[in-house]
């Protein structure tokens, strides 16, 4: 059954022809034909497909055959055509169904695959309890993924260009983010008891702590502890605070531990801190940082508020080279503190603010650092300063609050706040235990304390008291140490803070003499000024001494184990006033001690309530007597508003002695206690004698020490030098070597005299001054090596010194000589090996030459500075030559200092006593002169001529006349008209009468000589002119122009103002005699005028008719007519003008 | 080597004028010994006295350089500055520019300062004023001249040209050659 393809047939050909035409090669089943046609219907292309069965062969024949044959007009072609559609869908179809027969093949081998894994544990396709990556066993390409889920591992093929055929997909690598949605079906967790091992109880330490029973302080490290002492502190400071006071207080703390380290570091005996100056630097450093980081922040803000990024500097702006950093961070620090102090400045009852600590603070930590190095032991002490940090971060945040709060009244406040301020000292306490029990505690603490922050001071100040007389009671060995370790405070104080330690002592011991009852805040001032006053520095020694004994053999877990159970004890009785429960135990027994104080107020006889009621405490409990302890450590401080961070150290330390005593003693029986107390009280009775007696000593002491101060200080004060931070330290440190070489020899005393119960504080004491001794020896040896090395520079200078021999030209030359031989003693060059001829020969030849040298180039120079000049366009001074300018050597103003014992820096001395010899003498004179009257000279040069009217009267004359002969001259062959000007005034001025006027020396007519003057004058000035210059008019020509116009009357005008000026004139002439004869005769009674002042008589004159009023009338009329004539002459003339003008 | 003319002389000084103004006096007349202006191959050196004796010693046309060269002479006789002179120009610089460091490198590779690469700059600086270039970090980089004023810098948009670029320090490497 083929299907062929028919082409290129007519389309005449029907389907019958097809099938006979096919027929013979085969049977033809079916033949199809088409026929194209295009548009109009014509038939241009026919085909056909035949579906015929036929033989391969016979296929053959017939393409052979037929294929490209002609038929009926057409060429055949024949080709073997596809199926026909239909077919092919048949073929489909049937396809189709026979695949349906085949699925449940398929469907065989997947259930043997799930089978096969079912036998391996798998359900589901998922196995339970396997690890995601582990192989299905049996099952090569099968992997179990996450939830037990077992995936295929696929094989897929690569890409083309890629370098492997195959990717291997294992689904079990990237199974880990699937996550579960279907809930349902989970796993039922194991309970976590079941899951987690449990910790079987032990009774140490860190059992306790696995088990989630942590002991209640923890020592945070300093870091970590401060951040959290800031944040506290502005919790409690709210919304008053601004956030902007932060850095300050950080900064501040900062400073106070600073201090603390600084006292530390200056005694030798107490390196073991070493470590905390340690971490002080790195806060210091961290400190820095942030500093940096907010003022680069403030300076970038600052720029981008002023036009983005762009600086603007002014013409002085100074570049630093190469000291960028550091140093102005530290100015800024610096500033930062300045800041902090000016703005805590405490109340006025409290002390003045401690001094900033930066100077010394760095040189400390240099020295502890180097001390660290041998001071690294234990553990134990590490934590311990820790500690002492936190204490002493505390305190500060205290101290600020003091100097914020408004102080209320004290009574009330102890009352109410007595409990809190139990629980503050718990948290004393604490850091006391934490210490011996080498533990930690969370920050909750601090967090709490300081919510209790503002009653805190009062009840301190109360538990200070109590703590007192607890040690006293307690043992003398005890009150010894504690006293010492209290004593140390003042020295440091005294030497910063400028009082003196006299007024202490006075005040101390008025305090000590007066009642308890008086102005609280001053006498806990006082009492702890007073405290302080003891001598120090063996009670460190002794506790840490018996601390590491104590260590050692394990005591403080008694003490430890011996506490606890009392917390247990007391913890019934307390009442809980919003305390974590983890300090809970530890306030139970500062609560114990104000109840003791309610419910035995009248247990003692001494001058406190507290005091018994302390004492009493601390025989029940000793445990207590530390937390009053403690708690005068840290009211000192507040109090004070100076933390003496030395003393705090001791204090903490003597905490912990303190804590450790009591021990032996709380397994005594209960009745030996009213015994004990009785005992305690008398020992402290005896004991505030001897403090009395004490601190008398002390005050000697100090006034001798500082006597001795003062002494050394005036003598090693070879070298000045202002303002650098070691000399300072170095006096500090003079100071305290000073205050610590002196109280050794009392405290043997006291120790001598105590009556010491227990064998350890007198082992303590031996050590103590065993240590003295050391400590003593140390400075000593310090002391002798600076010395040394004072006396080594001058040694050192005498060497570096030229020696004479050396000097000069020649002497240069010696010296490379003598270089050559080096040390030589053999070749020692001597004043001897000098040559001085030829040197000087050298010096005398070449001098010539060199100064002609110097000559040109000064020449030169000062031509270059001429041009110099020229080319600024300003008149600068030079410098001139070398000598001069070998003054004007470069010095740094900034780095100057002021030097006494140069004689170049007396410039800056301010000459007083010279000023004022200058201003006695100046005075003097000063006063001379003021009485002396201003000389007048008796020369007195006026000059008056006698007769002015020969000075003046003549110079017109001639003037006139000479005028007129210039005008003669000049103006001959001029207008007649001039002529006739320059006549009339010659006729004029020769008049007589003119003549006699002028011999009168006084004119009154203004019409006559005088304006003919003006007129020749004005003549004459402007003739000159008129010459050179031609456009302009002559004046005088315009003056006879005003004449020419009205020609004819001028004349008679003329005429008659001359007859009329000549008859005026006579009359003044006239009149002018006689008043001057009258005024001669007469005296003046008028300051103008005179009794019969001719100017009255003649000044009308001026504006009244001269002549009689018919005359002139006779002279207008006659006038009238001839100017009536003139005047129609002229009116025609103009009309005539007008009217040819108008007709041209 | 011969010492300046009255002329070259003039014009030197009108040019380091620019940079230092009045303190040329400080260059002339100075208070630590004779230093001295020498005209050498067109170039100025600067000298002290002591170096111009021993200068002496060497023939004309073997000596290459001598003290510190300040600039040369041009054809047309202008003085034109190089930056062997930072040097002793630096520190009396009258007006500054501070190049931030990130135009900094763009400055020493001959590029003129942008005014995003400004810094900071002397305030009342004229423009065309000669200026001293510094990084931020107070080093001086090299002779320019303020294309704009001081108050034009604030205001001109960022990719402007606030100081042309004369010499610099990368000049030292660049074209050590001629550098004498």
């Amino acid at each position: 059954m083929r299907r062929l393809y028919v082409g290129g047939l007519s389309h005449t050909v029907t389907q019958k022809d097809l099938k006979d035409r096919f027929g013979k090669f085969g049977a033809v089943e079916d033949v199809e034909l088409r026929t194209r046609k295009d548009e109009e219907g014509v038939p241009y292309k026919t085909f056909g497909y035949i579906n015929i069965d036929i033989s391969d062969a016979d296929l053959k024949k017939c393409l052979t055959v037929l294929n490209k044959s002609k038929w009926k007009g057409g060429t055949l072609q024949i080709e073997a055509a596809k199926d026909s559609f239909l077919d092919r869908l048949a073929q489909e179809r049937q396809d189709a169904a026979t695949q349906r027969l085949l699925q449940p093949a398929a469907d065989d081998k997947s259930h043997k695959l799930l089978d096969s894994l079912d036998k391996a544990g798998v359900k589901n396709f998922t196995m339970k309890a396997a690890v995601p990556g582990t192989e299905v066993p049996g099952h090569e390409d099968w992997v179990v993924s996450k939830f037990g889920r077992v995936l295929p591992i696929l094989q897929l093929r690569g890409q083309k260009g890629g370098k492997s055929r195959t990717l291997k997909y294992d689904p079990s690598k990237y199974c880990h983010n699937i996550r579960r949605l279907d809930q349902k079906t989970s796993d039922e967790a194991t309970p976590i008891t079941q899951l987690t091992w449990e910790v079987q109880g032990g009774d140490d330490d860190i059992s306790k702590k696995r088990r989630g029973e942590f002991p209640h302080y923890k020592p945070p490290k300093p870091k970590k502890s401060r951040t959290d002492v800031v944040n506290s502190h502005k919790a409690a400071g709210g919304a008053s605070l601004k956030p902007s006071v932060t850095p300050a207080d950080q900064s501040e703390s900062v400073q106070l531990t600073n201090r603390s380290q600084n006292g530390v570091g200056l005694r030798p005996a107490q390196e073991r801190r070493t470590r905390f100056a340690d971490s002080d630097s790195e806060e210091e450093i961290r400190r820095l940082v942030t500093a940096q980081q907010t003022s680069h922040d403030a300076l970038r803000q600052g720029q981008e508020e002023e036009g983005g990024t762009l600086e603007v500097v002014g013409l002085d702006y100074m570049t630093k080279f190469g000291q960028k950093g550091g140093k102005e961070e530290e100015d800024y620090d610096s500033a930062d503190t300045d800041e902090i102090l000016a703005s805590r400045n405490p109340p006025p009852q409290l002390t003045p603010t401690p001094p900033s600590k930066e100077k010394p603070a760095v040189n400390d930590t240099v020295r502890n650092r180097k001390t660290r190095t041998e001071e690294m032991k234990t553990g134990k002490q590490k934590v311990e300063e820790e500690t002492d940090v936190t204490f002493r971060k505390v305190l500060s945040t205290q101290d600020k609050e003091d100097a914020r709060k408004p102080k209320p009244s004290r009574k009330i406040v102890v009352e109410t706040s007595y409990a809190e301020s139990g629980s503050d000292e718990d948290k004393d306490h604490d850091s006391a235990d934490s210490e011996s029990s080498d533990s930690d505690s969370s920050d909750s603490d601090y967090d709490a304390m300081f919510s209790n922050v503002t009653h805190l001071e009062i009840s301190m100040a109360d538990l200070q008291k109590l703590a007192e007389v607890a040690q006293q009671s307690e043992t003398t060995d005890d009150d010894i140490t504690a006293a010492k370790n209290q004593s140390d405070p003042p020295e440091p104080r005294s030497a910063k803070k400028g009082i003196t330690p006299e007024e202490i002592l006075a005040s101390i011991m008025g305090d000590n003499s007066s009642d308890d009852d008086g102005p609280r805040k001053k006498k806990r001032k006082k009492k702890c000024s007073k405290k302080s006053q003891l001598p120090a520095f063996q009670g460190t020694k002794v506790m840490k001494e018996m601390e590491k004994q104590e260590d050692e053999d394990g005591f403080c877990k008694d003490l430890n184990s011996k506490e606890t159970k009392f917390k247990h004890k007391v913890t019934e009785d307390q009442e809980n006033q919003g305390k974590t429960e983890e300090r809970a135990s530890e306030k139970m027994k500062t609560v114990a001690s104000p109840q003791a104080l309610k419910t035995v107020p009248s247990v003692k006889t001494t001058e406190h309530e507290e005091d018994s009621s302390s004492a009493t405490d601390e025989d029940d409990q000793p445990v207590s007597v530390s937390t009053p302890l403690s708690s005068t450590s840290s009211e000192e401080d507040e109090t004070e508003d100076i933390v003496h961070p030395p003393a705090l150290h001791r204090d903490d330390e003597e905490q912990r002695v303190v804590t450790e005593h009591p021990l032996p003693r709380a397994a005594l029986a209960p009745k030996e206690e009213e015994e004990r107390q009785r005992k305690a009280n008398v020992r402290r009775l005896a004991a505030v004698q001897q403090r009395q007696k004490e601190a008398e000593e002390h005050k000697r002491l100090i006034q001798g020490a500082l006597a001795n101060l003062d002494a050394p200080a005036a003598g090693a004060g070879k070298h000045i030098v202002f303002g650098s931070d070691d000399d300072d330290d170095e006096e500090d440190d003079e100071k305290e070597q000073l205050t610590v070489s002196e109280p050794t020899p009392l405290t043997k005393t006291l120790f001598q005299g105590s009556q010491s119960e227990d064998e350890e504080t007198d082992e303590a004491a031996a050590k103590n001054t065993k240590k003295e001794k050391l400590l003593k020896s140390s400075g000593r040896l310090l002391f002798d090596g600076s010395e040394d090395e004072e006396d080594g520079d001058e040694d050192d200078g005498d060497m570096f010194d030229i020696k004479p021999q050396f000097e000069g030209r020649a002497g240069q030359k010696l010296m490379e000589l003598q270089s050559r031989f080096g040390t030589d003693e053999r070749f020692r060059m001597d004043s001897r090996f000098l040559e001085e001829d030829g040197d000087k020969d050298e010096t005398s030849e070449t001098k010539p030459s060199r100064a002609e040298d110097d000559e040109a180039l000064e020449e030169e120079r000062k031509k270059n500075l001429s041009i110099l000049q020229s080319v600024l366009g300003s008149s600068e001074q030079t410098c001139s030559s070398k000598t001069t300018s070998k003054a004007k050597k470069f010095r740094d103003v900034s780095a100057l200092h002021y030097d006494p014992s140069r004689e170049e820096h007396a410039a800056f001395e301010t000459k007083t006593e010279d000023v004022k010899k200058e201003s006695k003498s100046a005075r003097r004179k000063k006063r001379e002169e003021a009485q002396k009257l201003p000389e007048v000279s008796k020369e007195i040069y006026y000059d008056v001529s006698g007769d002015l009217k020969d000075v003046f009267g003549q110079t017109t004359k001639d003037v006139a006349e000479e005028e007129e002969k210039i005008n003669w001259d000049q103006v001959d062959e001029e207008e007649p008209k001039q002529e006739e000007t320059t006549t009339l005034s010659s006729v004029v001025s020769d008049r007589p009468t003119e003549e006699e006027e002028e011999s009168s020396g006084f004119k009154f007519s203004f019409f006559g000589d005088d304006a003919e003057m003006e007129i020749t004058e004005t003549a004459a000035e402007y003739k000159v002119e008129s010459i050179k210059v031609s456009w302009q008019q002559d004046p005088r020509f315009h003056d006879s122009s005003s004449e020419e116009e009205d020609e004819d009357d001028a004349d008679e005008q003329e005429e008659d103002e001359e007859q009329s000026s000549a008859t005026c004139s006579a009359t003044t002439s006239a009149t002018n005699a006689e008043s001057k004869q009258e005024t001669t005769s007469k005296v003046d009674f008028f300051f103008f005028f005179h009794a019969n002042d001719s100017r009255l008589t003649d000044g009308p004159r001026l504006f009244r008719r001269v002549s009689e009023l018919e005359e002139q009338r006779e002279q207008w009329e006659e006038r009238r007519s001839s100017l009536r004539l003139e005047y129609r002459k002229k009116h025609k003339d103009a009309k005539r003008r007008l009217v040819s003008s108008l007709r041209s | 080597m011969r010492p300046l003319t009255e002329e070259e002389t003039k014009t030197m000084f009108e040019k380091l004028s620019k940079y230092i103004g009045e303190n040329i006096k400080l260059l002339v007349d100075r208070p630590d010994g004779s230093y001295c202006f020498r005209l050498h191959n067109d170039r100025v050196y600067y000298m002290s006295e002591k170096i111009l004796k021993l200068a002496t010693n060497i023939s004309r046309d073997k000596l290459i350089s001598v003290g510190t060269c300040f600039g040369k002479f041009t054809k047309t006789n202008k003085f034109r500055l190089h930056i062997t002179a930072l040097d002793f120009l630096a520190p009396y610089a009258k007006f500054k520019v501070w190049v931030k460091p990130g135009a900094e490198q763009s400055y020493l590779y001959g590029n003129h300062v942008l005014k995003s690469g400004l810094g900071r700059i002397t305030e009342n600086t004229n423009q065309y004023q000669g200026v001293v270039v510094y990084s931020m970090a107070d080093v001086p980089l090299g002779f320019g001249v303020a294309a704009k004023t001081t108050q034009e810098c604030r205001r001109v948009d960022p990719m402007s040209i606030v100081v042309f670029h004369q010499a610099d320090i990368g000049e030292f490497i660049r074209s050590e050659d001629t550098l004498t």
